[in-house]
């Protein structure tokens, strides 16, 4: 898979013998996608592993006209190899059930966004030992610091090109790079002997704007942060959400339950909640594909349709056009598709995700919205995640901190807390005038007022 | 054994040539080769969403230089890229450690030349895809039709057939003909505003004959069910608690909350809480935990196929054993993969796990259990006071730094006086690896022995796992809830 023409001549000939092959064809499409990368690993704060790998791969999905699907993938290329996956798709389809609700793959479209800085021409000469270079930042930071023992973390450049084509002339393709960097930092209070670990990871479009100095200092104050912790007693109190707090709590799961798949299927919380009120006027979201250089951005999705910007909820209020689509449930609904098709590889069949999932700012400093508050929680990461069907969260405080007086205090142990999602969408009173962006999240600080907080403390 | 043809390019020639070309260079190396077939369906509300299937071929190429590890993965199997991709990995390597601050050499063991084949009464390859969709739809017909209540329905077969090379400096070289199938079941049931969900699974090495077994005939039954006794189930209420775990969140608990600071990797990165405490008592005087992942487990629980979690060798080519992680309280071994046994200088126990050829190798846990001793359930529900007896879980997960863990049951029922009463559903526990083990206050005799299969994710990768026990009491938990 070197030459981009063969790729094209290949997938040409595959659907021709797709059309020709399957009984009662109704569609098809061909997928290829490649992916290199070079991994760098730091353990005990020192360089210990380098990985270099490719992983390509070509897939066929095959639909006949009672809209049955057959799926094969393999990762060799040769005509020989797509006529035999070609074959078993044939197969796969012949055996499924019918489907009254698939109308179509993707038609042709006229034009695409042109989103732009996508993919860094500085991977085509990034080499090992610069590479390295991102790895060294990390542990200068950890090595000048008195608490700080030990760091992973790893550096990791990646490419990826990927091209569409079904028997309905869609036919494109798309390179684009990913560069990350990871920092884990463990601390010890050496006179407890207590430890604490802190994680910062930053995700890029753009090789130059990878900065493993600022990921290793956030790391490094994650993880003093969380030092000397305390149980505490079960209370009722506000909690303000980091970025990645209100990722864990807000971000994700609405991006979960405005997947239209879970919708028709009735499995998301936010069912009949279209085109009402589900959340303070703090709440404002969208999921914009089109913002140059950012990590969820792409010009069409893993199905070939264009990219766009839709909005979701609009001070509180969620739109009725506020789902995201792909062919098939766009096709079951008889609306269009919202390009927001995924595909992780080749070897998956297109499910529903996010572009960049962006929660609007609000005026305050995270500062003020601290300061305002007499007893709380300073809520960094939970590992636990809503229940989307029903909206009901329970979970683990992983890091977090008491507020005392407008200051954060000491850190949390077995700390728990548990409210419905709608409620904590109700309760947001403020959001800060900063964000950040971890990979196609943009989430502020965000804080909610009456969060019933479980402590081990009797 | 036939060894497939793709496979054969590893012969002893080629061998001795990588030998040559590694010379002095570096102090280990080895290779990872596999192709891999298999069949995924996947039905909702009894129509198919998608039938798949695959042919993958992997290739991993590993070197030790002196504390420097360099990967080079590849898609392709052919003489002439394998050995550039050698020479590079060994440069790789080197770079690495020109850089690196902790040198090591891996210690050598003793090599093992041997194949080994999962046994299978039904081979994968001999069943059609038109059967195995029917035992699906079989599956979906059943919960659909269990109950009005029942709303939606997801069920996934999967299934894979892996040819696997391993051959490195030590000399070794193990082919294998692996064969393994995992179906599960969701089902979503609805009544007034609530829906509930429930998910069962089973999972084994072996043939098509493991969902013949009366646990996976029931399967989907099972969960239909469970799904509808949740609907009227209560939000717990928020405090402290004695539980009773049975075998399934008792292994969970033990996997999470203690076997994962067992592994060497994390012990060495000073990322776990039980750096140092061997020979510390760690736990309740009475308890013993174990890691078991050898062949030949599933008769003791009448199964006719093998443990989803064992493994005849690791992926470092070492052969599974029995560890033991905590005898009579007290910490006796961290688990370790060739890097971690050699540096701390001891021989490895068969932890070195990667979840395909392209991944590298890191320390895994297998089948994880705690040994049964001898009360028997029905007493320790009678002798408990106030308590939930939970059964099953969700997820659970744990900060091995720190040692705060947590976990989400999926059935709690409340204990009052010795008597098991209502159901709760959504009951998570939560605790400090340190402090649990020591709060047990029973452990359950031999005939309450079970235990449950599933995947376990470290580091972006997914292995096999198995994990189990008796049912056991923890005193003085804390459970968080809804009100």
């Amino acid at each position: 898979m070197d030459n981009t023409t063969d790729i094209f001549e290949l997938a040409n000939y595959g659907i021709k013998i797709a059309e020709k092959k399957a009984p009662n064809f109704k569609c098809a499409e061909i997928f290829f996608g490649k992916n290199e990368y070079t991994n760098i690993e730091l353990e005990e704060n020192s360089i210990k592993y380098s990985e270099i790998g490719s992983d390509h791969g070509v897939s066929i999905r095959i639909y006949n006209r009672r809209g049955s699907l057959g799926f094969a993938f393999t990762n060799k290329f040769n005509k020989k190899i797509i006529e035999k996956i070609i074959k078993i798709a044939i197969k796969m389809m012949n055996a499924g059930t019918a489907d009254p609700n698939f109308q179509n793959l993707p038609l042709k479209y006229k034009t695409y966004p042109n989103v732009k800085k996508l993919y860094d021409t500085s991977i085509e000469t990034l080499t090992i030992e610069e590479s390295i270079e991102y790895v060294k930042d990390l542990i200068k930071i950890c090595k000048n610091d008195n608490l700080a023992i030990s760091q992973s973390g790893d550096f990791t450049s990646s490419s990826n090109i990927s091209y569409v084509f079904n028997s309905n002339d869609i036919e494109v393709f798309e390179k684009e790079t990913v560069f990350s960097i990871s920092s884990n930092i463990i601390v010890k209070n050496k006179s407890t002997g207590e430890t604490s670990n802190g994680f910062e990871s930053q995700i890029k479009r753009k090789l130059k704007d990878i900065n493993g100095t600022n990921t290793a200092i956030e790391a490094l104050k994650n993880a003093k942060r969380n030092l000397n912790r305390i149980k505490i007693k079960s209370k009722k109190m506000p909690v303000i959400l980091s970025p990645k707090g209100t990722i864990n709590l807000i971000l994700n799961p609405i991006a979960s339950a405005i997947n239209a798949e879970l919708f028709q299927y009735k499995r998301s919380f936010l069912v009949d909640k279209r085109e009402k009120v589900i959340g303070s006027e703090y709440l404002t979201l969208e999921d914009n594909a089109l913002i140059d250089g950012a990590v969820g951005s792409s010009n069409f999705d893993g199905e070939g349709v264009p990219c766009m910007n839709k909005k979701i909820i609009n001070k509180g209020f969620f739109l009725k056009s506020g789902l995201l689509h792909n062919s098939y449930t766009a096709g079951k609904e008889g609306v269009e598709s919202t390009g927001n098709g995924s595909r992780r590889s080749f070897s998956s069949v297109p499910s529903i995700g996010i572009s960049n999932f962006v929660m609007q700012t609000g005026t305050s400093s995270i500062e003020e919205m601290i300061k305002d508050v007499k007893e709380g929680i300073f809520l960094n990461t939970t590992g636990d995640s809503a229940n989307i069907a029903t909206g009901d969260f329970s979970g683990l405080i992983s890091q977090g901190n008491l507020i005392k007086d407008g200051e954060i205090k000491q850190a949390l142990n077995e700390t728990m807390f548990g409210i419905n999602l709608l409620d904590l969408f109700k309760n947001i009173d403020a959001v800060s005038k900063d964000s950040r962006f971890y990979g196609p999240f943009k989430a502020p600080y965000v804080r909610i007022k009456d969060v019933q907080i479980i402590g081990a403390k009797s | 054994m036939e060894i497939k043809d793709e496979l054969k390019l590893f012969d002893i020639d080629f061998i001795n040539h990588l030998t040559q070309e590694a010379g002095n260079q570096i102090d280990y190396w080895d290779i990872r080769a596999t192709i891999s077939n298999g069949t995924s369906i996947d039905f909702t509300d009894q129509k198919s969403t998608e039938i798949s299937s695959y042919e993958i071929t992997n290739c991993g190429i590993r070197t030790f230089a002196n504390g420097g590890v360099g990967f080079y993965v590849l898609n392709d199997l052919n003489k002439d890229l394998i050995r550039t991709s050698f020479l590079k990995s060994i440069k790789l390597a080197k770079l690495t450690e020109s850089l690196s601050k902790h040198k090591f050499k891996i210690k050598e063991v003793d090599p093992i030349n041997k194949n080994f084949k999962i046994k299978s009464k039904r081979k994968l390859v001999d069943v059609d895809i038109e059967e195995k969709i029917l035992l699906v739809k079989n599956h979906e017909k059943l919960a659909s039709n269990y109950s009005k209540k029942v709303k939606n329905t997801h069920t996934i077969y999967m299934d894979g057939v892996k040819s696997y090379v391993f051959i490195n400096s030590f000399g070794s070289n193990i082919y294998q003909d692996l064969s393994y199938l995992r179906l599960l079941n969701i089902v979503y049931s609805q009544k007034g505003g609530v829906i509930q969900r429930s998910i069962n699974s089973v999972g084994g090495l072996g043939g098509f004959e493991i969902l013949s077994t009366e646990k996976a005939e029931n399967l989907s039954v099972k969960t239909a069910q469970e799904s509808i006794e949740l609907l009227e189930a209560k939000s717990p209420v928020g405090g402290k608690f004695t539980i009773i775990a049975d075998p399934k969140l008792a292994g969970t608990l033990i996997h999470e909350a203690f076997g994962h600071a067992c592994e060497a990797d994390l012990i060495l990165s000073k990322e776990s809480i039980l750096e140092g405490k061997i020979g510390q008592k760690v736990a309740f005087d009475d308890i013993n935990v174990v890691d078991n992942p050898s062949m030949g487990q599933g008769s003791k629980f009448g199964l006719p196929y093998e443990l989803f979690g064992c493994y005849f060798v690791d992926d470092e080519g070492i052969p599974s054993q029995k560890t033991v992680l905590i005898e009579n309280g007290v910490f006796k071994n961290y688990l370790h993969n060739l890097e971690t046994s050699s540096r701390m200088n001891i021989p490895p126990n068969g932890h070195g796990r990667a979840s395909t050829s392209s991944s590298k190798p890191q320390v895994r846990m297998g089948f994880t259990y705690i040994e049964p001793k001898d009360w028997n359930v029905d007493e320790m529900i009678q002798d408990t006071k106030n308590g939930i007896l939970c059964e099953d879980f969700l997820y659970g997960y744990t900060n091995p730094t720190t040692g705060n863990f947590q976990f989400k049951c999926k059935f709690s029922y409340k204990i009052k006086n010795g008597e098991k009463q209502e159901l709760m559903r959504d009951v998570a526990l939560s605790g400090m690896i340190l402090e649990v083990l020591k709060k047990i206050s029973a452990i359950g005799d031999e005939n309450t022995f079970g235990f449950s299969s599933g995947i376990c994710g470290k580091g972006g990768q997914s292995v096999r796992v198995s994990d189990g026990g008796p049912y056991i009491r923890i005193d003085n938990i804390t459970v968080g809830g809804l009100n």
